[in-house]
């Protein structure tokens, strides 16, 4: 980006420079100087005083030097680029300058406006080279599109054979005709163009006196001496067009007053706008701007601010959170503070109670004032900032512990299964044994006894059933052991109603997952027994984008809904506490469909 | 001539009652193990000709003795006993090479004995 600067500032000194020379060594017309160096020679010669034309080039010289330098010292405004854009385009476009080329020639007439245009787009913007009003920004388009073809008609349509007026003609005699094509009436056309031309120019003043109105105290001071400028100019350059206008007949165009105004006017809005952006004031425009700015700012949007702000795409916001003495980003993500020299570190907030810190360019340590008057008007956004910053890792945390809750509590489901099949059971089958032997021992003819004895063996079976069910309905081994398919197959073996599992994986998945899965299903095919006259149900169990999906439809008649407390309920809170999401339709008559998708990323991510 | 058994169980009481049963009704218990490893052993030196095999053991699982014992020289024909049913126990089960598979509530000498009775 230097060396585009300085090869700007180079080519517009070397253009300024020469055409200085030139005029110096007696060219009056100093442009066949350069011109004639570009192409064919017109002929034809413009008379400036060489006064006027040694005080325009040296204009020109500071306003492009001028524009480099803002451009160099703010890049995060486009005024430095506008500003140096303006002096060299009309450089580029006065006939003088190239007078020795036809082609140059119609292409500056072509452009003669643009100057002006990208003058009003640098006043209209300034400080931040940004528009803030849809209507100013309008305003400049329609000014560019203006400035494009109003001087196409004469390009065009020029006939240098027929007869015309000088004032209606300027000198497009010595530009190359686009066609041959004889148009008389162009002095009407001319006409038409002025007044839109006078017409645009008091529609800036009053954009212009909007914008003074409306900035804050600090900017509109900085953008007074500006505009007072401005005005001037725009009022120069109105009466001109609107002279031309009413009394075509008049000379005025040519008089060394008007000439000598539109120096002036350059010269002021150069120093004007360098002023203001390089000697504090446009520091203050940009903490005002950045006040304002902020009061609309999205939460998180603040480092962008300050970014812009301090005109340093490069930086970065550490948010101090003291319960975790570390900084961190926007995202609660942990940031640590630079050491290399390569960036500086600006610590925002009273001594000892950090709220942020800025990491950025060290370059931006040479405006200590700037660094510290934006930390302090962010100050109020940081704090915000900083406990939305603590409330997402708090949240973050709470969402990680209710996970491992759930993965702890079928931890302990799978405990209590195993104690019971490794305690009680194991107890009451080797009863069962005991029982076959006294059975033995006691013989056929004991029929009082035999009778007890089958008695007791059938409430040994029904205990073991009993107790064999509630270990399957705590946490099924199954499951543990095997997966989730083979535990839905051995449940669906168990159902009273025809299931068609439609899809089941076959690969073990997380942990979390299955039990939710299993649980899902099982309370949905109990709840389906239990109310809804079904005749058929199918389950699917499917990895989609990340997530597993789990489905169960059943044709019955519908109307279901998690009441608090219910088992629908109760598994609606596990599906949240792994991140996922229960849905049911169920309109009466009309089936139920249960869906449940629950993200292989909470399950894997937490802790 | 009586079967010899080795019986593995890592329950004392189980293994007790069961011991007691199958001596009771014609079967000749060699031996008794606690875990696979001391199962496998068990087998290796006493040659059971049938080996009744608990499916949850702590150190492996009954289908993985039961893979190695079907590799022996002497084959003993495995049943595998557990307190699940079949279902619970899912593919494993299926795929064993074991001959035949109790739960432990329908264990009796007579279902052993039609087991160990099958074809190989």
């Amino acid at each position: 980006m230097r060396a585009v600067r300085l090869g700007v500032w180079a080519a517009g000194a070397t253009l300024c420079t020469a055409m200085l020379i030139g005029t110096i060594r007696g060219h009056v017309d100093a442009g066949f100087y350069v011109g004639n160096a570009l192409s064919t020679s017109t002929g034809n010669v413009f008379v400036v005083p060489h006064n006027q034309a040694y005080a325009g080039y040296l204009v020109a010289l500071v306003a492009i030097t001028l524009g480099v330098l803002v451009w160099g010292l703010r890049p995060d405004s486009r005024t430095g680029i506008l500003l140096t854009a303006m002096p060299i385009i009309g450089l580029l476009t006065d006939p003088i300058v190239f007078a020795g080329s036809r082609v140059a020639v119609t292409v500056g007439l072509a452009a003669a406006w643009l100057d002006a245009v990208i003058a009003a787009h640098l006043i209209l913007s300034y400080p931040t080279g940004r528009f803030t009003s849809r209507l100013d920004r309008g305003f400049v388009a329609v000014g560019y599109g203006f400035a494009l073809v109003s001087a196409l008609p004469f390009l065009l349509f020029f006939d240098p054979r027929a007869p015309h007026d000088r004032d209606v003609w300027d000198c497009y005699s010595c530009a190359l005709p686009l066609t041959h094509v004889a148009w008389h009436d162009v002095t009407g056309v001319r006409h038409v163009l002025n007044g839109v031309g006078v017409a645009l120019i008091v529609l800036f003043i009053a954009l212009l006196l909007r914008k003074i109105v409306r900035a804050v105290p600090v900017a509109r001071s900085v953008a007074l001496p500006l505009a007072v400028v401005a005005f001037v100019g725009a009022a120069r350059f109105a009466s001109l067009l609107a002279l031309r206008l009413l009394a075509p007949s008049s000379n005025v165009s040519w008089s060394s007053a008007w000439d000598w105004s539109a120096i002036f006017v350059t010269l002021a809005i150069s120093l004007a706008l360098a002023a203001g952006m390089l000697w504090g004031g446009a520091g203050r425009g940009a903490v005002a701007d950045l006040v304002v700015e902020l009061e609309r700012t999205p939460p998180g949007s603040v480092r962008d601010a300050l970014a812009r702000a301090l005109g340093d795409p490069s930086l970065e916001l550490g948010l101090w959170l003291p319960e975790r003495t570390a900084y961190v980003d926007h995202g609660g993500r942990p940031l640590d503070l630079p050491t290399a020299l390569s960036r500086a570190v600006t610590v925002l907030g009273p001594p000892g109670a950090p709220v942020a810190a800025l990491v950025h360019d060290p370059a931006l340590l040479e405006r200590p004032a700037l660094l510290q008057s934006a930390g302090a008007a962010a100050r109020l956004a940081l704090e915000n900032e900083r406990l939305q910053a603590e409330l997402r890792l708090q949240l973050a945390e709470v969402r990680a512990s209710r996970a491992r809750i759930v993965t702890a509590g079928d931890e302990e489901r799978r405990r209590l299964e195993r104690d019971l099949h490794d305690g009680a059971q194991q107890r009451l089958l080797s009863l069962g044994l005991a029982l076959q032997l006294v059975r033995a021992e006691v013989g056929p003819e004991a029929n009082g006894a035999a009778t007890l004895l089958g008695e007791a063996e059938a409430e040994l079976a029904a205990a073991l059933e009993e107790l064999r069910q509630l270990a399957q309905g705590i946490h099924p081994a199954v499951l543990t052991e095997h997966g989730v398919g083979p535990a839905l197959k051995t449940l669906v073996a168990r159902s009273p109603l025809p299931v068609e599992l439609q899809h089941v994986p076959d690969e073990r998945l997380p942990a979390p997952l299955e039990a939710a899965a299993y649980f899902l299903v099982s309370e949905a095919l109990a709840n389906v027994a239990k109310h809804a006259r079904a005749s058929a149900v199918s389950v699917s169990i499917v990895c989609e984008d990340g997530s597993l999906v789990v489905e169960v439809d059943d044709d019955g008649v519908g109307g279901a809904a998690p009441r608090t407390g219910s088992g629908l309920a109760g598994l609606a809170d596990r599906l949240h506490a792994l991140d996922g999401v229960l849905t049911i339709e169920s309109e009466a008559g009309c089936g139920t469909r249960l869906r449940a998708e629950i993200p292989y990323a909470a399950v894997t991510a937490a802790p | 001539m009586r079967r010899r058994v080795l019986i593995v169980d890592d329950h004392p009481s189980f293994r007790r009652f069961a011991t007691r049963l199958l001596e009771r009704s014609g079967f000749c218990v060699v031996g008794e193990a606690e875990d696979g490893a001391s199962a496998l052993a068990a087998s290796h030196r006493l040659r059971p000709e049938l080996v009744l095999l608990d499916v949850l053991l702590p150190d492996m699982s009954g289908f993985a003795v039961a893979e190695v014992l079907a590799g022996d020289s002497h084959h003993p024909r495995v049943v595998l006993v557990s307190s699940r049913s079949a279902s619970e126990l899912g593919p494993a089960l299926e795929e064993s090479p074991a001959a035949g598979f109790l739960t432990k509530s329908e264990l009796t000498a007579d279902a052993l004995a039609a087991i160990a009775d099958g074809a190989p």
